[in-house]
């Protein structure tokens, strides 16, 4: 090492569960049952795990917990909490070590995200600013209506004032994707969603959240709260990502912010549209009984909607695969595992340990036996196809829209780069 | 257990003192002999520590408790406790200790108390009840007064195990553990043998030996009539204690009024004694906390500490310890804290004494006259050095202090170091060791209990319901138990376990023992281990 690092302050673990835990369920209620660590994906990395966490707190190791990587190797995913017995969220005590961190020795590549989603207007992580943006979507429409004549008259409304969804857009489509943007667009014409983007604060992604930096994370979403609130939408529809609804659901609680709006999930959307026949999705074209599983992101289902968003989301896949075609991973719901994207894993330059995480989701997609997994986030989809590569896995990891537009009929021929070959032997 | 003494075990054992009882005084013996060059025996019907020695708030006197009621046992607590920081640190948290008044507590006694210390010699500066309150925020608001002195707090089973280790090195002195005392052989006024047993396996060992020493503490009494002597006569007072299983002060917390019940909070490393009450009983075998007890410590200490009403107490237990007879007061507490040293001469036995009475500070000293005795009845003359030789570290006491296993397992960081213990973080290793340093005779087969006693395990929130297993298991890893000895091992263990919980079980450790009842009689089936 050749620069002086900045030494991390040491934190009072004990009397900090103290004050952000409930009565009850601080550490001092810990039964030292396990459950925690025995389902946690990160134990054992860094020599760590929830249960030795809060003991490490109770015994006054507080240099060692300040200090342990392990911080950015849990992600914050809070399965702990949710099978403890006496409800513990070890996670608020993870998340308070990583803002005691000082900068300059967090994770680079959260820190950077995180820096550019606040530089500017968009609140982008990949900085694409509120022009670009425009732009691309404008292009991509234009791209639409000369090339798919059935589409001519299709619309990605831009700063309408007044309508009622406020939908919000990944990053990672306008920036390296763009015409994976253009399913959700058919989808939302085909039910004929009075809908919105915005110039401003349109970006879902929030990586401040991750680095612990509580100042910065509000400062993201309070801007995307000021977008919401200036074009007057009734609801904010969080696209398919799951960290996204989860900053934005617990930033304005925790804050106190002041949202003129009510929070949605795509999902809860989705399975309403089929309901009302909005969306005549079916699963007529999986003539070969191809198998889905679906991952359940920890965000929406077990941290912020809970079983409800899950069964929504159950409900939409076998509407589109097939009740036989879909396989169920085990555990699921609330009670799913983490696959590792999470947390800022992604970006935390820890790829050894990410994978390593990783590795129990791998194994329970491929017990599942399913060729697909779908899931309505962007951490999961990239983490998911990742552990895939690396550990010798046959499977494709997809979107909803894509399978919708699929079934409607209605998928380009561009929008279907996350399509194996047995999936595009069905539209031929 | 029900393993077989194994074959290194002799049925006859020959020394130059044989010591009975392995308290801390008992232990000290041993080292202060050893160091004259005696070869020594030490035994004890259980383990070390298991009378008062163990059953403590582990208080390191500064002597100022006992100001206003014994100032000669003040000033020898001042002595010990000083030459202790010194020569056992290892063993000693130099904590510092408050006594602190609250609203309603006599305004006299503090002055009496203040110049008293100045008397003994025993540093004692006012701070304002602000200071103190700054210095332990959990303080009652209700504060009136308060008083620093130095009292610190020590480990009586790291200190025993070391004093036992280092005589053991020293000259081969021996330590057995689960050795009985039944009689001894007396002949022209002078005991030539102990007649003994194993109490696990039931053989039979007989101890010849040129000195004996009755350091059996509240059993002294009981030793010396083997012998038939009759002077040493004893009053039994329970004393009972808490448990809460975080540490909630820096600093030893003493309540400023004459000594009565639940007047201290003592920190233990990583949790916190909460004492004692004082009760007469005649019987030694069963005693035990009752409710009234613990509901008197817990308001007791609350009005020093309110925290501690609503605290979580994995465990209660009770101890006798040994008070002269004097004539005088009809008070316990006030009954001399001093020791007595008895030679038997008048009862006409040569060759055999009695330490009793006195407290683990002065234990130092107990054993040092006892010693100086005993070798001049050898024949010895040169003095005893405990006062002045260091004590040295031990491999077999390192595991007791709270904190110590996590620190050494997070060093190591070899994270094949399987952690047995998970709320004490006691790994594989630190097993490994103190098997490696088992009483004389013990090793291989050392109980549950005897592995607790000399490490954290089981101390924890879970009171050994994770460890117990995974220890177990462990030693049947090892080779250690073999068919169902260890199942039988194990349920001896929770029945101890459960013995400290029985009447603190409320709140998160009831959650606990629904969770220890399910593993220990769902899982394992040990309630109907025997039925089988």
């Amino acid at each position: 090492m050749t620069m002086a690092q900045t030494a991390i302050p040491t934190i009072n673990f004990k009397q900090a569960a103290l004050d952000l835990l409930p009565p009850g369920a601080n550490f001092g209620a810990c039964l030292t049952c396990g459950l925690c660590s025995s389902g946690c994906p990160a134990s054992g990395l860094e020599n760590m795990d929830p249960r030795k966490f809060i003991r490490m707190a109770m015994l006054g190791m507080d240099e060692e917990l300040s200090t342990t990587p392990w911080v950015w190797c849990c992600t914050l995913c809070k399965r702990c909490e949710y099978v403890c017995p006496m409800k513990i969220d070890v996670s608020k005590l993870v998340f308070l070590a990583r803002g005691n961190w000082p900068s300059d020795r967090k994770p680079a590549g959260i820190v950077r995200s995180c820096k550019l989603t606040q530089l500017g207007a968009s609140t982008s992580a990949m900085g694409m600013p509120p022009g670009d943006f425009v732009m691309m979507v404008d292009d991509i429409l234009e791209e639409v209506h000369t090339t798919q004549p059935r589409f001519a008259q299709l619309r990605a409304p831009m700063d309408r004032h007044g309508a009622h969804f406020f939908i919000n857009q990944n990053s990672r489509e306008p920036m390296s994707e763009p015409e994976e943007m253009v399913p959700l667009w058919k989808i939302l014409d085909r039910v004929g969603a009075d809908w919105t983007y915005s110039s401003k604060g349109w970006a879902a992604e929030n990586f401040c959240m991750f680095t612990g930096d509580e100042q910065a994370w509000r400062e993201v979403i309070q801007r995307r709260v000021d977008a919401v609130n200036e074009l007057g939408c009734e609801v904010w529809l969080n696209t398919e990502c799951g960290h996204s609804y989860y900053s934005m659901w617990e930033g304005i609680e925790r804050f106190g912010l002041d949202a003129h709006f009510r929070m949605e999930s795509l999902i809860t959307y989705y399975a309403r549209w089929i309901r009302e026949g909005k969306l005549p999705v079916d699963a007529r074209w999986n003539t070969r009984g191809i198998k889905f599983t679906v991952q359940d992101p920890c965000m929406i289902v077990r941290k912020s909607h809970g079983d409800s968003i899950a069964e929504d989301m159950r409900f939409v896949v076998r509407t589109l695969v097939g009740e036989d075609n879909f396989v169920d991973m085990q555990p699921n719901r609330s009670a799913n595992y983490c696959c590792g994207g999470g947390g800022g894993f992604l970006q935390a330059g820890m790829t050894d340990h990410r994978r390593a995480y990783g590795k129990r989701k791998f194994d329970q997609i491929a017990a599942t036996g399913a060729a697909y997994v779908l899931t309505p986030c962007h951490n999961c989809h990239t983490q998911i196809d990742d552990l895939g590569h690396h550990y010798g896995g046959r499977y494709g990891v997809v979107h909803f829209w894509t399978l919708m537009c699929l079934s409607l009929g209605i998928l380009g021929e561009n929008e279907r780069r996350y399509l194996g070959p047995d999936l595009l032997a069905l539209i031929e | 257990m029900n393993t077989p003494v194994p074959e290194t075990a002799a049925t006859n054992l020959e020394t130059e003192v044989l010591i009975i009882g392995g308290g801390v005084t008992g232990a000290g013996v041993m080292r202060d002999l050893a160091l004259r060059g005696i070869h020594c025996v030490l035994i004890d019907k259980v383990d070390l520590c298991a009378g008062a020695s163990g059953g403590n708030h582990g208080l390191l006197h500064s002597g100022a408790r006992y100001v206003t009621t014994d100032l000669d046992a003040a000033i020898e607590c001042r002595q010990e406790s000083e030459r202790l920081k010194r020569l056992a640190p290892q063993c000693i948290e130099d904590t510092g200790g408050l006594f602190v008044a609250v609203e309603g507590d006599d305004p006299g006694f503090a002055g009496r108390f203040a110049q008293l210390c100045g008397t003994a010699g025993i540093a004692c500066d006012e701070l304002t009840v602000a200071e103190a309150r700054r210095l332990e925020p959990q303080l009652s608001d209700k504060l009136v007064k308060a008083y620093r002195v130095p009292d610190a707090t020590v480990d009586p089973f790291h200190l025993a195990l070391a004093n036992v280790d280092h005589a053991r090195s020293l000259n081969g002195s021996i330590y057995r553990s689960h050795t009985e005392l039944l009689g001894f052989e007396v002949a022209d006024g002078e005991i030539r043998a102990a007649q003994c047993r194993d109490s696990r396996s039931h053989k039979p060992l007989r101890i010849r030996a040129r000195q004996f020493v009755n350091a059996g503490g509240a059993w002294a009494m009981k030793i010396a009539r083997l012998a038939g002597c009759a002077d040493v006569d004893l009053r039994y007072a329970k004393g009972t204690l808490l448990v809460h299983h975080e540490r909630i002060t820096r600093r030893v917390v003493n309540r400023l009024r004459p000594p009565g019940d639940g007047d201290i909070l003592v920190p233990g490393g990583t949790v916190s004694l909460l004492g004692t009450s004082s009760t007469r009983v005649q019987d030694l075998e069963q005693v035990g906390p009752t409710v009234e007890e613990i509901d008197l410590i817990m308001r007791e200490g609350s009005a020093m500490i309110p925290a501690l009403a609503g605290a979580r107490y994995t465990r209660a237990f009770s101890r006798v310890r040994p008070l002269l007879q004097g004539g005088g007061p009809a008070s316990d507490r006030a009954a001399s804290r001093g020791f007595a040293l008895i030679d038997h001469r008048a009862q006409g036995l040569a060759n055999f004494c009695t330490i009793t009475g006195g407290k683990l500070t002065t234990f130092r000293l107990m054993a040092q006259k006892t010693a100086d005795l005993v070798a001049a009845r050898l024949g010895k003359r040169e003095p005893g050095t405990t006062a002045s030789v260091a004590l040295p570290d031990a491999e077999a006491g390192r595991w007791t202090e709270p904190g110590a296993a996590p620190r050494h397992w997070v060093k190591l960081n070899d994270p094949s170091d399987l952690i047995l213990c998970e709320c004490e973080m006691v790994p594989q290793s630190a097993v490994d060791s103190i098997v490696a340093s088992a009483p004389d005779g013990a090793a291989p087969a050392m109980s549950l209990e005897a592995i607790s006693l000399r490490s954290r395990i089981g101390k924890g929130p879970c009171q050994g319901s994770f460890c117990g297993i995974r220890v177990a298991s462990y030693l049947y890893d090892q080779g250690h138990f073999r068919d169902r000895a260890g199942l039988a091992a194990l349920r001896d263990f929770f029945d101890e376990r459960f013995k400290g919980q029985r009447l603190v079980t409320w709140g998160a450790q009831a959650a606990q023992m629904e969770l220890a009842e399910a593993l220990q009689c769902g899982l394992l089936g040990l309630d109907s281990l025997e039925a089988e």
